[in-house]
């Protein structure tokens, strides 16, 4: 809200003071400053903040679905329930990022209700079917193992209070579900060579497909607002390099071939495919012989958003309206 | 700031408070959207299953009442 005097400005003066307002808040948070509440943000601050929350909300969620359906595959009553805690472990942390977007103004009822599927900020790679145990597992050491990533990035960087004590739980929880996708690889791997090659068809499609989700590399990213903000402390390229960094190791112990390796003159993991690249949905296949593709074309992709975008969706909120009209 | 849309369910916040241990302080550990305080528990025991808890409790948002500041989420 503008201040009684600022009245008296210039439509350039008051922009030249907002402009002040978020290079302060910038500069105070770089120096560790934590804010505990909406009222202490700029409009700059809050915007990153809610891009910020609603990826990390919708992507929970969505997990969820794309679990669930595979939960099917479970082998036995245990693995069922650890496949089902997972998942409701993955309901709660997408309650607390919508809870917290709440407390920012935003409608939890509007994010999650009234979006179209295809308005969902949520990864390209939880709008893929996972058809078997394998593809469970691989999705629990490949993607979980990216959300821990990026959220231990944030817990560990984040100027907004809430956001650092919320993550704690969040934190714990996804370290579970990393191990229960690494323990069942090793396993899969020592049975035999049926499941090594399962494991291995999984590994083909999955591992690019977590590559990409860490988003544009940092030669191509205009500015960063969540960085200037102190709402994470690792860029893109960063972060995809602590994923490679644990992932590609793991799948060489365990003999499954990865389109990476470390490169010690660079002192760090690159890619041995054109990078982005398209993908083939239905075959479940990276179109590497096609070579590289513009990140516009990446982005037109996931706007169009995967074959389980509009099944998944609809199966978190099918039966509210019923419900609802019970009690109306 | 209140719970700005109950929702279809009629829902509204409850925060979560814990503690792991005897001696321990009780710690804010989360919040649940519920339509009661029966289900509030319920919610919270079943979603913040993180520890084993040696004490937890649910509080409607409603009833915090801020002492010295108003700008947060527990402010009206
Ligand atoms: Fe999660
Ligand atoms: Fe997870």
């Amino acid at each position: 809200m503008p201040e009684y005097a600022d009245y008296e400005l210039t439509a350039q003066e008051r922009k030249a003071k907002e402009l002040e307002a978020e290079a302060a808040l910038k500069a105070k948070v770089q120096g560790g400053y934590i804010l505990e509440s909406p009222a202490e943000m700029t409009p700059g601050y809050r915007k990153a903040l809610v891009v910020q929350l609603t990826v990390q909300a919708d992507t929970e969620l969505m997990s969820a679905p794309a679990y669930w359906f595979a939960a099917r595959h479970a082998p036995t009553a245990n693995t069922q329930v650890s496949a089902h805690a997972i998942i409701q472990d993955e309901l709660a942390h997408a309650n607390i990022a919508y809870r917290l977007l709440e407390d920012l103004g935003e409608s939890k009822e509007q994010l999650v209700y009234g979006r179209e599927p295809h308005q969902f900020k949520h990864p390209y790679g939880f709008d893929q079917p996972l058809d078997n145990w394998a593809e469970l597992v691989v999705a629990n050491g490949f993607f979980d193992r990216a959300g821990i990533t990026l959220l231990g990035d944030v817990h560990r960087n984040t100027s907004y209070g809430p956001l650092k004590r919320a993550l704690v739980k969040v934190d714990m929880e996804e370290t579970f579900h990393l191990r229960h996708g690494e323990v069942w690889m090793r396993r899969l791997v020592r049975s035999g060579r049926t499941a090594s090659a399962l494991l291995q068809r999984c590994v083909d499609w999955m591992f690019p497909m977590t590559v990409e989700w860490f988003g544009l590399p940092d030669h191509l990213k205009r500015h960063s607002g969540q960085l200037d903000y102190r709402l994470k402390g690792l860029t893109n390229d960063e972060l995809r390099q602590v994923w490679m960094a644990s992932t590609v190791p793991l799948c060489e112990r365990l003999g499954l071939k990865v389109p990476a390796h470390y490169c010690e003159r660079l002192d760090e993991y690159v890619l041995d495919y054109p990078f982005p690249c398209e993908y083939d949905p239905d075959a479940k296949q990276w179109l590497f012989a096609e070579g590289e593709i513009s990140w516009n074309q990446v982005f037109e992709r996931w706007k169009g958003r995967g074959p389980m975008n509009e099944i998944y969706v609809e199966s978190i909120r099918r039966s509210r309206d019923t419900v609802a009209s019970w009690f109306n | 700031m209140t719970d700005p849309s109950p929702g279809a369910l009629g829902e509204s916040v409850y925060d979560v408070f814990a503690r792991k241990k005897r001696g321990e302080p009780l710690r804010h550990v989360g919040y649940v959207d519920a339509p009661g305080d029966a289900l509030a528990k319920v919610y919270a025991w079943k979603t913040y299953d993180e520890e084993n808890w040696f004490e937890m409790c649910v509080v409607p948002r409603r009833a915090v009442l801020p002492v010295n500041r108003h700008d947060g989420p527990w402010g009206k």
